[in-house]
């Protein structure tokens, strides 16, 4: 217990520092009150034995000096008087304080809350036990990364060992009716194994059991906690009772934890229920499964990359038509689901580092010049015996409350922020539920400050503690600041060099965005309104019955007023989804293996296209006599033509897919016309080659309508909901969007990354702005007398300016320059990030340098002005 | 501080500690006992008297309370705590054996 009565003493001595002196006091003055009274009593006199008495102790102030010594934390006193100091020092210079601490909140917050969200995303591990052993698998064609197809995971579970299980899911959506309003929910159809695999156990009833997944099986569904809460009101009976999914009826088994997020945005889980042709060796083409898999005890990643590559040789040469040249990919779940932003955000987490930089170095030189304008009083103070030691720490202290007053303001600033990125990122930002501010993110800010208040302050503390005392005696506190001007400028030309970098990468990537922005999709999208419905399977089973209500629907919205076209397809561009398929071509060869021809498969009425804006190129377009009755046509893409039939005229050939029920059903065609390009998975990605069926020789009953009009987007689709609702109540309309929202969301990721990272590089830039203008009216400040002299002999306002401002320039243009040759260094990191932008594009190179230098010269504006306005004859005559 | 500093110093903690054993004082009486003691051979300056109590109660051996004097007035009290006494019974020791280790180089002379 003795270290806690020793705490005890040291907090008494922080907080009643008084207490303490005063008891010490009294236990002396009773000391030599007793000795004087026990002198008395031998017969002295009454002043003779208070004298004898302090003779006989020795000098008091001596040993109270030693007993404070004596009596431990000697150095929490000197902190405390430090701090005390310091505090009163900085209530002299109000406006020192604002902008620094201003500064350092916005380093601070800025990297806080860009590393909670790292931290969140990034750092966190799944919430499910032993994360580090789950991993997904993936099927590589020709080097990139593609879904599973399911005989390839039925062949894996019965070959791998070195996964202890493996489990198949893919999204899909399902009509819930019977209660309430219809609704579209996103459903994920996984392996029975799925949950226990995830280790994961459901929070209310079971997880599905072995065999649950076969086709003969039952219907059972597990809800998401979300979608329980939402439209179940949280009722615990609703395990074991039946719903309506598709007009089937499942029976829910399990509510699932709030935290099983995967795949991310799924309501509930349903199993799998491969049908006998989606698990045929012949549908080993079809990858459209993902595949999440838990590595065995002992098993490592490179044992099982190794065991997967044995097994996808051993497909490939039992199946060359569909395996050959066929790899795999095993990463870490986590890997997996934060993989495509790990890039972005460490890039913003570099980008905010530099901010911190630069905020230090602002600070830092802001500091050197205070320590330089405090020259009289830290002289005085050193000629009084003040240690160099002492000087420095109390300069690195009073810049610690600094930091710390920064710090504060930064949290602050940083919870704010945090909540702002979380509403602000985009959907698709994985993990973003799991991003607050907590314990982690609070060291790190508190290191962030800590380690700031000690950067920017060991500079101005080593300069104060430097210089000789007889030097700055003798000088009387004038001309000395030359070497912390020297070291300040060295600062100033940091800061904007690191400005500098930022503004380039941020110019990059703004002009990436711009281009991307720019894009011509290949369709129309203004005044272009989209929604889906999907068709029951029970009440819409056949052909005819889907192929009939899609007529319906049609030719009912082209009626509605204001409608200048409307049409139906699937998967439509830039909404994420796609259907690619090889094929063979008439006449020709069959290829197999990479080689093979491979298109995006898309089904469309005639005034799809129309609606769309799409042209078509050569040929015709569909016709209302495309019917069933006659022979299939297709539509191809420029792409596809381009890349398929280079040398000659695709009109009249044929082609064949892989797509259908059986061999009579296949996908295929006469191909009769060519129409234009469209970007289907990202304005960033070139086209892909299309092929194109009509809706009235293939219906779909997953229908995607586009509506072109001259009403407002808001009004066509609640009369198109209508619509829908005339011809069956039981539908739910989904999806229901305007394609300009589409198109914007599509880069609404990119656009939040680069929105950041601009800003981080306007705050760099401000800040550098603010050291440029503390470094030149401190030196106007000190040249007073110069310019007073120059204007006395007849420099112009012109000149004197120009004095001002050179200095000024010089600094910048050294800044900007080393800042040019650190950003062509660093800007390659964003190579990955840019779209049809070069790593050093010219016009950025010249642009940002061109806009800082601006900036630069307004900040030098004002202390060039307060130049012009020295007046020669007070300033002369003030410090001669 | 030198080597003699360091033995007078180390001495005066073991007759604080000593003098403490026989019950709780306050500064003064521990500067009187030292002199009754040693028969006024022992002469503790009154004043060093107070940083060594400060060093020994941060060492936790002897801890302090405000008390009041005999004489009816207030006082700061000292007096031994577990480990002081475990200190005491060491630094005896300790003495014994440097002092007989003295004696006997000073009788081989």
């Amino acid at each position: 217990m003795h270290w806690l009565s020793k705490l005890r003493r040291r907090a008494r001595l922080i907080v009643d520092r008084a207490g303490v002196e005063r008891e010490m006091r009294d236990e002396m003055h009773f000391h030599l009150e007793m000795e004087a009274e026990e002198l008395t009593r031998f017969g002295a006199e009454q002043s003779e034995a208070h004298r004898l008495a302090r003779r006989r102790f020795g000098g008091v102030a001596r040993f109270e000096d030693e007993a404070r010594d004596a009596r431990g934390g000697r150095w929490l006193e000197q902190l405390r008087q430090d701090t005390r100091y310091a505090l009163r020092v900085l209530g002299r210079g109000r406006g020192f304080v604002a902008v620094a601490v201003l500064t350092l909140a916005l380093g601070v917050g800025a990297n806080t809350a860009i590393f909670s969200v790292v931290r969140g995303v990034l750092l966190r591990s799944l919430p499910y036990p032993e994360p580090e052993r789950l991993v997904a698998v993936q099927s590589v064609i020709r080097g990139s990364p593609t879904a599973v197809s399911p005989p390839d995971f039925v062949d894996w579970r019965a070959q791998a060992k070195s996964f202890s299980g493996l489990a198949a899911y893919f999204l899909s959506t399902t009509n819930l009716t019977g209660t309430g309003e219809p609704e579209r929910l996103t459903q994920a159809r996984v392996s029975a194994n799925f949950f226990d695999l995830l280790g994961v156990r459901p929070a209310r009833g079971r997880g599905f059991l072995p065999g649950e997944d076969a086709v003969e099986a039952p219907r059972v569904a597990i809800l998401s906690d979300g979608l329980w809460r939402r439209r179940f009101g949280a009722e615990p009976s609703i395990v074991g009772r039946t719903i309506r999914l598709d007009d089937f009826p499942t029976t829910v088994v399990g509510i699932a934890p709030p935290e099983l997020k995967l795949p991310v945005g799924v309501d509930l889980w349903l199993t799998t229920r491969f049908e006998p042709r989606d698990v045929d060796p012949r549908a080993r083409g079809a990858r459209w499964i993902a595949v999440v898999g838990r590595l065995a005890s002992g098993a490592t990643l490179a044992g099982a990359r190794a065991e997967m590559a044995a097994i996808a040789n051993r497909l490939a040469l039992a199946d060359p038509r569909h395996d050959g040249g066929v790899t795999s990919r095993i990463a870490t779940l986590q890997e997996d689901l934060v993989g495509g932003v790990r890039a972005p955000l460490l890039i913003l987490l570099g980008a905010v580092g530099f901010v911190m930089l630069i905020a230090c170095v602002n600070v830092a030189s802001l500091a050197l010049g205070r320590t330089a304008a405090r020259e009289t009083e830290l002289t005085v103070r050193v000629a009084l015996g003040a240690g160099r030691g002492r000087i420095a720490r109390q300069i690195l202290t009073e810049n610690l409350v600094l930091a710390i007053g920064g710090g504060i303001a930064g949290l602050a600033l940083a919870i704010l922020g945090t909540r702002a990125l979380v509403a602000l990122a985009p959907g698709d930002l994985p993990l973003v539920h799991a991003v607050h501010v907590d314990g982690v993110v609070l060291s790190f800010s508190l290191a962030v400050t800590l380690l700031s208040g000690v950067a920017f302050g060991v500079v101005p503390a080593l300069q104060a503690s430097r210089q000789g005392i007889e030097a700055r005696l003798r000088s009387g506190g004038r001309g000395l600041s030359l070497g912390s001007g020297r070291l300040r400028r060295v600062l100033v030309v940091t800061e904007v060099a690191l400005a500098m970098t930022l503004l380039a990468g941020a110019g990059l990537l703004v002009r990436s965005l711009a281009r991307l922005s720019s894009v011509d999709p290949g369709f129309r999208t203004d005044h272009l309104a989209t929604f889906s419905v999907t068709l029951s399977p029970v009440r819409y089973p056949d052909a005819a019955r889907q192929e009939q209500f899609t007529r319906q629907l049609e030719t009912r919205l082209q009626r509605l007023p204001g409608v200048t076209s409307a049409g139906v397809s699937f998967a439509l561009p830039l909404t994420n989804s796609g259907f690619g398929f090889t094929f063979a071509i008439g006449g020709r060869p069959e290829v197999s293996g990479p080689e093979e021809p491979r298109a995006q498969v898309r089904i469309a009425t005639p005034d799809y296209f129309r609606a769309m804006g799409i042209p078509i190129v050569r040929g015709r377009g569909f016709t209302a006599r495309d019917d069933e009755t006659a022979p299939h046509v297709i539509l191809i893409s420029q792409e596809a033509a381009r890349r398929y039939w280079p040398n000659e005229d695709p009109i009249g050939q044929t082609l064949m897919t892989g797509w259908g029920r059986d061999e009579t059903h296949r996908f295929g065609g006469t191909i009769i016309g060519i129409v234009g390009d469209v970007r289907q998975f990202s304005l960033a990605m070139a086209p892909l080659p299309e092929i194109y069926g009509p809706l009235a020789q293939r219906p779909l009953d997953e229908l995607s309508v586009v509506v072109h009009s001259t009403s407002p987007t808001a009004t066509v689709l609640t009369a198109a909901r209508e619509t829908v609702r005339e011809l069956d109540a039981e539908l739910p309309v989904y999806d229901v969007r305007s394609y300009d929202d589409i198109v914007r969301e599509s880069i609404a990721e990119r656009r939040f990354y680069v929105t950041l990272l601009a800003t981080f590089a306007g705050l760099a830039l401000v800040l550098a702005a603010i050291g440029i203008y503390g470094v030149i009216a401190y030196s106007v400040q000190q040249r007073r007398r110069e310019l007073g002299i120059r204007i006395a002999l007849g420099a112009t306002r012109e000149r004197v300016i120009g004095l001002v401002m050179r200095q000024g320039m010089a600094l910048t243009t050294a800044g900007a320059l080393i800042g040019l040759g650190i950003a062509g260094l660093l800007t390659r990191v964003l190579r990955g990030q840019l779209y049809e932008v070069s790593a050093t594009d010219p016009l950025t190179f010249v642009l940002v340098p061109v806009l800082l230098v601006v900036v630069a010269l307004v900040a030098c504006v004002v202390p060039a002005r307060r130049a012009v306005a020295v007046d020669p004859a007070t300033t002369i005559r003030a410090e001669s | 501080m030198d080597a003699r500093a360091d033995l007078l110093q180390g001495t005066l903690d073991l007759l604080i500690l000593k003098t403490l054993a026989l019950g709780p004082l306050h500064g003064w009486g521990i500067s009187k006992r030292i002199g009754q003691l040693s028969s006024d051979v022992l002469r503790v300056g009154q004043g060093s008297l107070y940083p060594a109590l400060y060093r020994l109660e941060d060492r936790g051996w002897i801890e302090a309370e405000w008390g009041i004097s005999p004489e009816g007035r207030k006082a700061k009290f000292y007096q031994l705590t577990a480990e002081g006494k475990r200190q005491l019974g060491t630094e005896t020791e300790t003495w014994r054996v440097f002092s007989l280790a003295v004696n006997h180089v000073l009788r081989a002379t």
